[in-house]
């Protein structure tokens, strides 16, 4: 009776949080405006609840009082630690093959032929996955430039593939997925590339994954960075998002060396190169826009 | 097959001689952007760096050098570079004045020492560039030296930025002091409408 009691008090409490921490509208615009300034994120109010109940999560773990307390938490926390918290509670974090797709397309229908036809490409065409996590991208990008790219075959194309994350490069260069991650390919694609183990897991075949130039680093390390010179495209998709503003600023500044005059950097789609740097230019190619180094020698 | 690996050693791997702080002194004065970025890298593996990438900065006219400079010169803050930077608040250089909010924003604890002198800097573009560093500023005294813009600043301008900044960070002890600049400010149309909508968004209703 005494254990009913107090699981009904506890319900209760929590009922009573979740009413008092549901964001007033105004409470709402004025995170969302934050949210958006700090993340490129924009929430519009049919995402109310998905909002609310994530920022009461925080709220919760946090001990704060309200979302004033909380605000004024992410808002002022000198190192931004639970705003990274937030964020990615806000965020999605998972990777599958061919995941926005949309963006490869946009590679091999336009960012591919006119890399190879300046007139000082001399090849390789050097492109650069990271972080790779555990490998669905740039065994992504390869699959994709094979099927997609009709002139695949007349360029040398170099795949390079990094992260933070041993564990997960381990995994990558194993080549093994199951079927979450084979979800988004075509099943012609999946007997094309892959030898199925079992009923649970596929291997990609062996020279797709000995194509791939595997690397364990960190960016905001310059010995590392200094490796990486004349790279045409960077994918750098969902990472920034999660470093504070100073280590994004880093990382820009470090891409922007490493990228050939004319480069591409690919961000995630809720991702935003102007709030970390005026450096790029943006380009179109369809609904896609890629973030391009000046091609002229600069003085 | 189309795909190829690296068979070689990358460029950048290749070990380069010693190169001298004053060589690299030197190099800033290339005529080729990409060898005064270089420079500026090099200069940043130096502790006492920030002095000379900011003499640089106000004379360099390249938008990649400068930006570089910017983040290492956050990389090496210090209240003395957050000085340095707070000058440029008086250039007449949009791109240097707007870089060096940006960098002084990711400096708070070297900004605060600075804070009150510059808000009362007799050039109110100047106060109103102090204003845009403390809307995003990650320091607790944010609210009381907005506070105190709204309560003394004689310039309609500068309060009215600081309204917006408080909007966002202003607490319900902030409320008296924005109906009073309402009050002062009672002909300008502008003021009434934000310190409403600030009103609003500091009570959350």
């Amino acid at each position: 009776m005494t254990v009913q009691k107090n699981i009904r008090v506890k319900l209760m409490k929590m009922a009573e949080l979740s009413q008092d921490a549901a964001l007033s509208r105004e409470d709402f615009a004025k995170f969302c405006e934050f949210f958006y300034r700090k993340t490129g994120i924009l929430f519009e109010e049919k995402k109310k609840y998905f909002v609310d109940r994530r920022i009461l999560d925080r709220i919760n773990a946090t001990d704060c009082a309200g979302f004033r307390d909380y605000f004024h938490k992410i808002r002022f926390e000198p190192d931004g630690k639970e705003m990274q918290r937030l964020v990615n509670q806000m965020t999605v974090n998972e990777t599958y093959f061919f995941r926005e797709d949309y963006q490869f397309k946009a590679l091999v229908e336009g960012v591919l032929p006119e890399i190879a036809m300046r007139p000082s490409f001399d090849g390789p065409i050097r492109i650069w996955s990271v972080p790779c996590s555990t490998g669905e991208e740039p065994y992504s990008l390869a699959i994709y430039i094979l099927e997609q790219w009709r002139d695949a075959d007349r360029f040398d194309i170099q795949i390079q593939a990094s992260d933070i994350d041993s564990a997960v490069l381990a995994e990558a260069e194993a080549g093994i997925y199951g079927p979450r991650s084979l979800q988004r390919l075509p099943p012609a694609l999946v007997a094309k590339y892959f030898t199925r183990l079992d009923s649970e897991r596929f291997r990609i075949c062996p020279d797709l994954r000995r194509s791939i130039d595997f690397s364990q680093g960190n960016v905001v390390e310059p010995p590392f960075m200094k490796r990486f010179r004349g790279v045409d495209v960077i994918f750098c998709r969902n990472m920034l998002i999660y470093f504070d503003e100073t280590s994004q600023r880093d990382t820009i500044e470090a891409f922007y060396d490493c990228l050939s005059p004319g480069g591409y950097i690919c961000l995630g789609h809720s991702e935003s190169m102007s709030r970390m740097s005026a450096l790029f230019r943006p380009r179109k190619f369809g609904d896609v826009i890629l973030y391009q180094k000046p091609s002229e020698k600069s003085r | 097959m189309a795909l190829i690996k690296a068979d070689t050693l990358p460029v950048a791997l290749v070990p380069s001689p010693a190169v001298t702080r004053s060589d690299l002194i030197g190099q800033l004065r290339s005529s080729d952007a990409a060898d005064r970025r270089a420079a500026v890298r090099g200069l940043a593996a130096f502790p006492d760096c920030a002095g000379v990438l900011y003499e640089n900065l106000t004379v360099e006219q390249n938008n990649s050098v400068r930006s570089l400079i910017f983040v290492e010169l956050i990389n090496h803050k210090s209240s003395a570079v957050a000085g340095d930077l707070l000058c440029l608040l008086a250039s007449e250089d949009a791109n240097l004045r707007g870089g060096a909010i940006e960098a002084l924003q990711e400096m708070p604890d070297e900004m605060a020492p600075h804070v009150e002198a510059m808000l009362v800097d007799p050039d109110s573009d100047v106060r109103i560039g102090v204003v845009a560093i403390l809307a995003a500023l990650r320091h607790p005294k944010v609210p009381n030296w907005l506070q105190g813009v709204i309560e003394r600043d004689p310039h309609v301008n500068v309060c009215a930025a600081a309204i917006d900044a408080l909007a966002e960070v202003g607490e319900p002890q902030s409320i008296p002091a924005l109906a009073a600049l309402a009050r002062r400010f009672h002909d300008v149309a502008f003021v009434q409408f934000a310190v409403d909508a600030a009103r609003r968004r500091i009570l959350g209703r």
